[in-house]
Formats: structure tokens, sequence, C-alpha cells
């Protein structure tokens, strides 16, 4: 063998180590049901949120759960202060998935959902997912209240401060809350599973036939980043309503899991809502009224914290009840009332 | 101590835990709109950080005629702050300008009806205050006890609200003074209330109490107190319009003290206003 045979082997075998080194140094990355969204939108080349924590611990997401069921939360020097003396998040958010299409607002399927799943019909939007959103507050309520909600349109955390303080009537968070509300929030993400994607489509997403951009197409067709968010006012004329034929079993529905959810016994509202005969008559004979006791009124405006009085209820928006709906609940109310 | 003793004081001791675990499964509601019936407590208490501030009025008797305004010139007040310390236990303070009294009361529920699966029947919930008497001894020259300006009231309330309209009480009750004014009057007063709301509207109550006092217990001249009201109920407040017998707004007053006879006419108007306040947050 001669010096430049030699040469030729070396060369050869420094290639396949090479080569070798390459392969097993690069582990491709498969996308299943459980991978979360954000991190495959962060392999696609989208830039992960401050608002998004890369670590978290079981104690902190615990805390947060505490804090956001129960306003406050059993730290080891005792329990900390309430959040806001009148509400708790969950007076107003659901914590889990409320809808299957998470693609498009459909208030329909959305009501559906919650008498299958046996889930409160609210008006914010759910805390399950709202990590992977990108804007919140957004639409009419930028329109209608302008300033106070532009900073939190694009921070999840500041939107957190908002609700705490403007929403909830309540304080500012402390770091160590905010840190495990957010520790909370990422426990329940979304997930690649979640969004209701078909074989194909998740194998386009593990393939290398699609670039990059058209992969974060496919993953925001079926997922809104956003809630969308517009206000309506009641019927112009009370008696006739929206003009639609309500449903009264849909208006039940509404009633138990919507109404009911804040105006029980011990609920948040003073206003309790029961099942008795006289609070049906009383709610009909309000219908036509001109006042927050009209069910048109309240649901389309909502109240204002007042001083003294600083309970109050947000409105509904129409992506989160149809005029339909609103005449599904006058319905039902009519003939409770009979 | 006892067996015997230890015994049954275990027994009150797992009775009073019961009662707590029962408390988790309770959802009969309101059986009476507010804490006050008319004159005396309610089956009900305070949401836990609920601060309740109540103001009362007992004007004289509608039969002074016109001269008096129909009694409205002649009041006595009560002014009062009940706070829930939990759901199930209330505390309570007021200071009236009858005889300058102030008085302090707690108030625990122990049970709470309950329909369906193990259903309890009726609300039970126990009433202790005391009341001090603050006005000059009226004899300062011979050896005054402070003692004797001291009243005791145990109460217990047990309701039941039979439908959405219709609740019904029970209050047998104990008075204690520590000082009477004649050697026929008893120190320890007992007596039985019986109560009632009946919703006449959503908003609209009507409701009314009476308390039988057992036979010589009393000095003449002192009769058992009745009063029919009317209440309405608005945001955070509870409205009481009632005419009664009584003027005193404590136990100690409208149970052994009432100077009014009904069957003579001698009723006086009179209101409750309480208002709700919260001062911390609760588990909703």
């Amino acid at each position: 063998m001669s010096m430049k045979d030699l040469r030729y082997i070396l060369i050869l075998l420094a290639l396949l180590m090479l080569s070798s080194w390459d392969y097993s140094g690069t582990e491709k990355v498969i996308f299943d049901e459980s991978t979360p969204l954000m991190l495959l939108k962060s392999s696609l080349g989208k830039e992960i949120p401050s608002h998004y924590l890369k670590e978290t611990n079981p104690k902190e997401t615990e805390i947060g759960r505490q804090l956001i069921f129960e306003g406050r939360a059993q730290l080891e020097k005792g329990k900390s202060d309430y959040i806001s003396k009148f509400y708790v998040c969950t007076s107003c958010h659901n914590t889990v998935k409320e809808n299957i299409d998470l693609g498009k607002v459909d208030q329909e399927a959305r009501l559906d959902y919650a008498i299958a799943n046996n889930l409160p019909y609210l008006q914010a939007s759910t805390f399950w997912g709202v990590v992977n959103r990108e804007i919140w507050y957004n639409d009419d309520y930028v329109k209608k209240y302008g300033d106070l909600v532009i900073k939190a349109s694009k921070s999840l955390k500041e939107s957190i401060q908002l609700c705490a303080q403007e929403c909830s009537q309540g304080r500012v968070l402390e770091d160590w809350e905010m840190q495990a509300m957010l520790a909370y929030l990422k426990s329940i993400e979304v997930r690649l599973g979640d969004i209701g994607l078909t074989d194909s489509q998740l194998a386009s997403l593990n393939s290398n036939e699609l670039d990059q951009s058209e992969k974060l197409r496919i993953i925001d067709e079926h997922y809104l980043v956003r809630s969308p968010a517009t206000f309506s006012e009641p019927p112009a004329d009370k008696k006739e309503g929206y003009g639609m034929k309500g449903i009264p079993e849909r208006g039940k529905a509404i009633y138990e899991l919507g109404c009911q959810h804040c105006h029980k016994e011990d609920g948040v509202s003073d206003l309790v809502l029961d099942n008795a005969k006289k609070t049906f008559n009383w709610l009909k004979k309000n219908i036509t009224a001109d006042s927050q006791y009209s069910i048109y009124q309240i649901v389309r405006q909502g109240t204002y914290a007042s001083h003294g009085h600083r309970e109050y209820m947000p409105h509904y928006t129409q992506e989160k009840m149809s005029d339909q709906q609103l005449e599904d609940l006058r319905s039902y109310i009519v003939q409770m009332a009979r | 101590m006892a067996p015997r003793m230890i015994r049954n004081l275990t027994i009150v001791v797992l009775l009073c835990l019961c009662s707590q675990v029962i408390q988790a499964q309770y959802f009969i509601h309101k059986t009476f709109r507010d804490t006050r019936v008319v004159n005396g407590h309610s089956v009900e208490t305070n949401n836990e950080g609920v601060a309740k501030f109540i103001i009362s009025h007992r004007f004289g008797t509608i039969s002074s005629g016109p001269s008096e305004f129909f009694g409205l010139d002649q009041a006595t007040m009560r002014i009062g702050m009940d706070y829930g310390i939990k759901d199930w236990a209330t505390v309570g303070i007021g200071r009236s300008t009858f005889e300058k009294t102030l008085d302090g009361f707690v108030k625990v529920r122990f049970l709470r009806q309950k329909s369906g699966e193990k259903s309890i029947p009726i609300t039970l919930t126990g009433f202790s205050s005391i009341a001090v008497n603050t006005l000059p001894y009226p004899d300062p020259t011979r050896e005054n006890y402070f003692t004797s300006r001291l009243f005791f009231t145990n109460q217990i309330l047990i309701a039941r609200k039979f439908s959405d309209g219709f609740s019904l009480q029970l209050m047998p009750t104990m008075v204690h003074r520590n000082l009477v004014g004649t050697l026929v009057e008893k120190n320890d007063v007992f007596s039985c209330g019986m109560a009632f709301r009946y919703q006449l509207s959503r908003s609209w109550a009507l409701s009314g109490e009476y308390y039988y006092v057992l036979p010589d217990q009393l000095a003449a001249g002192r009769y058992n107190a009745a009063a029919l009201g009317f209440e309405v109920e608005t945001r955070g407040h509870v409205f009481q319009f009632q005419f009664g017998n009584a003027i005193g707004m404590v136990e100690k007053f409208f149970i052994t003290e009432t100077s009014s006879d009904i069957t003579k006419g001698d009723f006086h108007f009179g209101f409750n206003i309480t208002r709700d306040f919260k001062l911390r947050g609760r588990k909703y």
C-alpha cells in the first residue's frame, strides 16, 4: 500500500466518521397529538412569547390553580389575601375546552358542547389555551375601552392584571401570583391533538412536502389566535325582540348554565334567579322594560361597578350569545312564567 | 369528670362536627330574606366576609293620634353591625337609644335544610346575646353592681322553608336578667316564639312573629310581643316595615318588657333597613 493509497483511505475514513457524526447528532422531531402547539409553532419559526413559561413545577401550578379557582392560595405561611372581594376567575371563565372546532366561532356548537359536558355558558373566553392566543381584549373591547385595554390586548400578563383590577374589581397581582397563574395556564395549553387535524394534515406537518409558512397556515386554520368580540345592542323594540322564534329547550340550558352560574344562592351575585314561578314572572314582566332587569338589556349591555356596589355583570358579546340564543332564553322564561 | 359527662360531651362535639359535614351538602337557601324576622332573629346568617349594617326605628303608638303624628314624633332607634366570620357563624353589636343599651351576639348555624338524598328537614341556628344597660344608676347612693346591668338571651331558632313562598320558624327562648324590679318577676324568663314569611311577589314578602311568654314570669302590664311586617328586597338592601306592640329591638326588651297591649289597639310603626358590605372575599 502506497502512501497515496493510505491517504485516500484516511480521507475516506474521516468522511465516514463525519457523516456518521452528523446522523447520530441530529434527532428528527416528530410532531404528534401530545406536542404543545406553542412548541410546534416555535419550531416553525414563531417567537415564543414571554408569558409562556419554559419550565414550571407542580407546586407553582397548584398555587396558580387555587388563585384562579378560589381567588387565593394556601402558602406555607398561611392563606394569601383574596385577589378580589367579589369574584374569582372562574366566575366568568371556564378552564376547559369549550368547542369542538377551535377554528371558528359557532355559538350553537359552543352551547351544545356546554350542554354535553355540563359546562357553564359564560361571557368570557375559556382559559384553556389562553397562552396560545396572540391577542386579548380585541375588536370591540378596544373600540369601547380604548387606552384601558390597548396594553392588555398585546400582552397576556397585562390582560391578567387588567382582569384582576377592573373586571374582578380586585387588586394588582404580585409577581409570585402572576408567575403561578401563568404556570397553571401553561398546564392547560392547547396541544396538537386538540385542534382536530386529519391524519394527512398531521403527516404533512411531519414531512418536508410543505414549507414552514404552509404548515403554520394549516395550524392557524384550526385554531383562532384571537377570540372575536362584537358588541351589540338590545332590539329596538323589545316587545318584538330580534324577530326569531325562540326554542325553550335551548333557553333552559342558557338559563341554567349561563344565568344561574352567578345568579344562584350564595353565588357571586346578590340577585338570585331560582326556578320559582315568581322569579320567571318577574323576568317576564321586565323583558320589555327599559332597565337592567330586562334580559335584552342586561345581556347586551351588562352593568357597571359603582361606588358602594362594585359588583356588576359583564355583557355577552355576539360571539358568546347570539341573538337567536337570547330569543331562546326569552322563550324559556315566558314558558316558565305561565 | 364523670364518664357519663365525658360521653355526653363527646356526643355533643360529634354532633357539632357532623353538622359541619352536613353543611357542605346544603341547598335550601333564604328561608328568610334577612337575618331578622321583625324584632327577633331569623335562622339566616351573613355570608362570610359580609358586614351587615342595620338601622332600626320603632315609633310611638299609632293610637296617640295626630298630635303625636300617630307616633312618629317619638322614636327609639338601634344601630348595629353584623359580620359573617364564616357562612355559618355571625357576630354582631348594636346600640339602642332605649335605655341606652349596648348589645352583642353570636349566632351559629348548626344545620341547614336540605332536600333530596340525606335530606335535612330544618335549619337550626343557635343564638346567644348579651345586653348592657348603660343608663346612670337610678339610686347612686346605694351599692350598685355592674352585673345588675346585664341581660342574657339564649335561643334556638328552628325553621323550615315549606315552599319557595312560605317559611315557618320556632324560637324557644330563655332570657336571663341579673336584676329584676320586683320579687314576682323571674330572673329567667322562658318563652317560645313563632315566625313566618310569605312571599307575595319576587320583591315583596309578608312576615310576622309572636313571642309567647310562659305564665307567671313577668310583672303586671307586660304583654306578649307580636308584629306583622312587610319587606321589600332591592339590590343590596332589605327594607322591613312593621306594625307591632314592642318598641325595643333587643330580646330582653321585646320579650320581657313589652308594655303595649295589641288588644287595645296599641300598635307601633317601625322599620329596619339593612345594607350589606363585602369586606373580604370568600369561596364561591
